[in-house]
């Protein structure tokens, strides 16, 4: 039993190390900006570079649209293929699973050859560039989105639920709005968290549409050229994947909470 | 013309009849059930008329206006599901008051309406409660309100009790009834279970591969059940076969012995078959000598003491049939082996 408890510790603290040297050097390395003093120097020059707040805040934004557009287009789809169209959902299994397949390279190139001519010139404009940005980044993401909307929708009995809004008068934007939203909200954050992580760090599709504007150029950028930077721009993508989960939890929690509050 | 008519309704899954040729009058107040074995088509129909399923064929007119084509959400019908279908986002008072939102009813409307069901149901103190912290049976319950709070022209129950243990069951079931005659709602509810749809119907309708196979009141169908179906498939059925039927005198030879049974239903309603067999409940028989009764004899083979009830399976000639006493504390059971002598009246039982 003892022998048992030895080794258990044992591994979870080979394990911890295996994650957090990595960090750990990173963070050291990153605070060796000035000659053998330890300072966050390089953090400050990433703070007070316009690139990082213009590309980060960019970034989000395009997240933020792609989030919307990714939610409208696939919780109808996921819920009306569960309710009517069963038969269907192998292929669009399939289907949702391509952009793991293609390459974004490829993706994106598709874009341009398609979207840069008659009769779509979408990539004439800036703001027709980022709206095939967005578009871009919700089939990219289509994987994610799909696969938790999907098994939220599993978790709760649709076809019933529908059918005793059916009977109560609903129509169907209310079931949507009202009834499967709703009981989808954790399944629909954890898609829109995946989504936000890939689009904030995204690289191949970002530099050939909007090139350095967006983060994920600009972090490839840094690498190449600021070895400090590299490192305090990795420990702060860190934080803020961190900082995303922790608003996640908190907003799940807290939304639960109220509502059991409120219900008094 | 009946509140709800139901009228040569049909329905066709890709090819497989899963209804056919429904033809049902219910007068207003009605509770009417729906009995049958599963896939006999009593859910299809109830969903029908709910209009979840579009009728291949026929049509459904409630209270003078034709629903068949109308949708779901247009029809002001109550529906209680087997898995409750409680809006899990929702709380108890939040559901109930889900139809009411719908239409758009003044706030203080549907805190009045929420209150009176909450009371039908004896649950004043779970009104903020989520559908997750209450038990299986408070959550069907709340489901009946949320069905009855928007005051259905119609309630349809499908199956609701399936899920529960059986203590709940039979407490929820005589709920469901008191609230139905307290609301004087027309009802329709589907079950496999024969004691629920006895003990709750006005009248019952016995299904069978998608057709009717009897309409009746409980003791209709339990007494003068007109198909073998129905008479095996409501209650417990012996049928041992017999030789020399006499319809008109309403004699047979059973194991060799004359037997008398009732013929005054026999010719309108009965098509005997070619091996005509002797029908009868267990509950009828009864031992010993008796005059003017038929009398025959036997051999124990089984005897299962269940308390109320003792239930024995007797050996006539090759037939082996279910005899069930009622239990009294002197009682003498027999014991497996015995020979015993059987009677039972000619009036309890009929030849198929």
């Amino acid at each position: 039993m003892r022998r048992n408890t030895f080794w258990s510790w044992f591994w979870i603290f080979l394990g911890t190390l295996y994650f957090l040297l990595p960090l750990i050097s990173t963070f050291l390395f990153s605070l060796r900006a000035k000659k053998d003093v330890l300072s966050f120097l390089s953090y400050e020059r990433i703070f007070t570079d316009v690139n990082f707040t213009r590309t980060l805040g960019f970034s989000l934004v395009v997240a933020v649209f792609t989030i919307l557009v990714s939610i409208l287009l696939v919780v109808p789809t996921a819920y009306w293929i569960r309710l009517r169209l069963p038969q269907l959902r192998a292929m669009i299994e399939f289907m949702t699973m391509l952009p793991f397949v293609i390459p974004a390279i490829v993706l994106v190139f598709g874009l341009i050859r398609v979207f840069s001519g008659a009769p779509f010139f979408l990539t004439n404009t800036y703001a027709g560039t980022n709206a095939l940005l967005v578009a871009a980044y919700a089939v990219l993401t289509l994987p994610y989105m799909f696969r938790s909307v999907d098994a939220g929708l599993g978790a709760i009995d649709v076809r019933s639920l529908t059918e005793a809004a059916q009977s109560l008068g609903a129509n169907w934007a209310t079931i949507l709005f009202r009834v499967i939203f709703p009981n989808l909200r954790v399944a629909i954050l954890s898609g829109a968290f995946l989504t936000l992580a890939t689009v904030i760090g995204e690289f191949t599709i970002a530099s050939f549409l909007v090139g350095i504007k967006a983060f994920g150029p600009y972090l490839s950028l840094t690498g190449q050229n600021k070895t400090y930077e590299a490192s305090s721009l990795t420990i702060i993508s860190f934080l803020l994947t961190w900082a995303f989960m922790g608003l996640i939890q908190l907003f799940n929690r807290g939304k639960s909470d109220s509502a059991l509050a409120g219900a008094h | 013309m009946s509140f709800l008519s139901i009228s040569n309704v049909s329905k066709i899954f890709g090819g497989v009849v899963a209804v056919e040729d429904f033809n049902l009058e219910i007068e207003k107040g009605e509770f009417v059930s729906f009995l049958g074995p599963s896939g006999c088509g009593k859910t299809t129909t109830l969903r029908m008329v709910a209009g979840f399923e579009l009728p291949t064929s026929g049509e459904v007119v409630l209270d003078g206006e034709n629903i068949t084509y109308k949708s779901p959400n247009q029809r002001n019908v109550g529906m209680v599901f087997q898995s409750y279908a409680l809006f899990p986002n929702m709380t108890v008072a939040q559901n109930i008051g889900f139809g009411l939102q719908v239409r758009k009813t003044p706030a203080e409307e549907i805190r009045k309406t929420v209150d009176e069901m909450l009371g039908l149901i004896h649950l004043e103190k779970h009104a903020e409660k989520y559908p997750f912290q209450l038990s299986g049976g408070q959550q069907q319950r709340v489901a009946l309100a949320r069905a009855l709070a928007i005051n259905p022209r119609v309630l349809l129950l499908d199956e609701p009790l399936s899920a529960l243990d059986a203590k709940i069951r039979v407490e929820l079931r005589q709920e469901i009834r008191r609230i139905q005659q307290t609301m004087g709602i027309t009802t329709i509810y589907v079950t496999h279970d024969q004691e629920e749809a006895l003990s709750l119907s006005d009248r019952i309708v016995v299904m069978s591969q998608g057709h009717m196979e009897q309409v009746g009141t409980p003791s209709e169908i339990y007494n003068h059940p007109t198909t073998e179906f129905v008479a095996s498939f409501v209650g417990q059925l012996n049928l041992l076969p017999v030789t020399e039927v006499n319809v008109q005198n309403g004699t047979c030879k059973l194991n060799g012995q004359l037997v008398r049974f009732d013929h005054s239903e026999q010719s309108e309603q009965r098509q005997i078959s070619a091996k005509p067999r002797l029908a009868i409940r267990p509950e009828e028989f009864q031992f010993g000598q008796a005059e003017a009764r038929n009398v025959v004899l036997g051999r124990v083979e089984v005897v299962m003491f269940l308390g109320a009830v003792v239930r024995l399976r007797v050996r006539i000639g090759e037939a082996l049939v279910s005899v069930d006493l009622f239990n009294e504390r002197t009682m003498i059971l027999p014991r497996v082996g015995d020979d015993v002598t059987v009677n039972f009246p000619a009036h309890a039982c009929w030849i198929m």
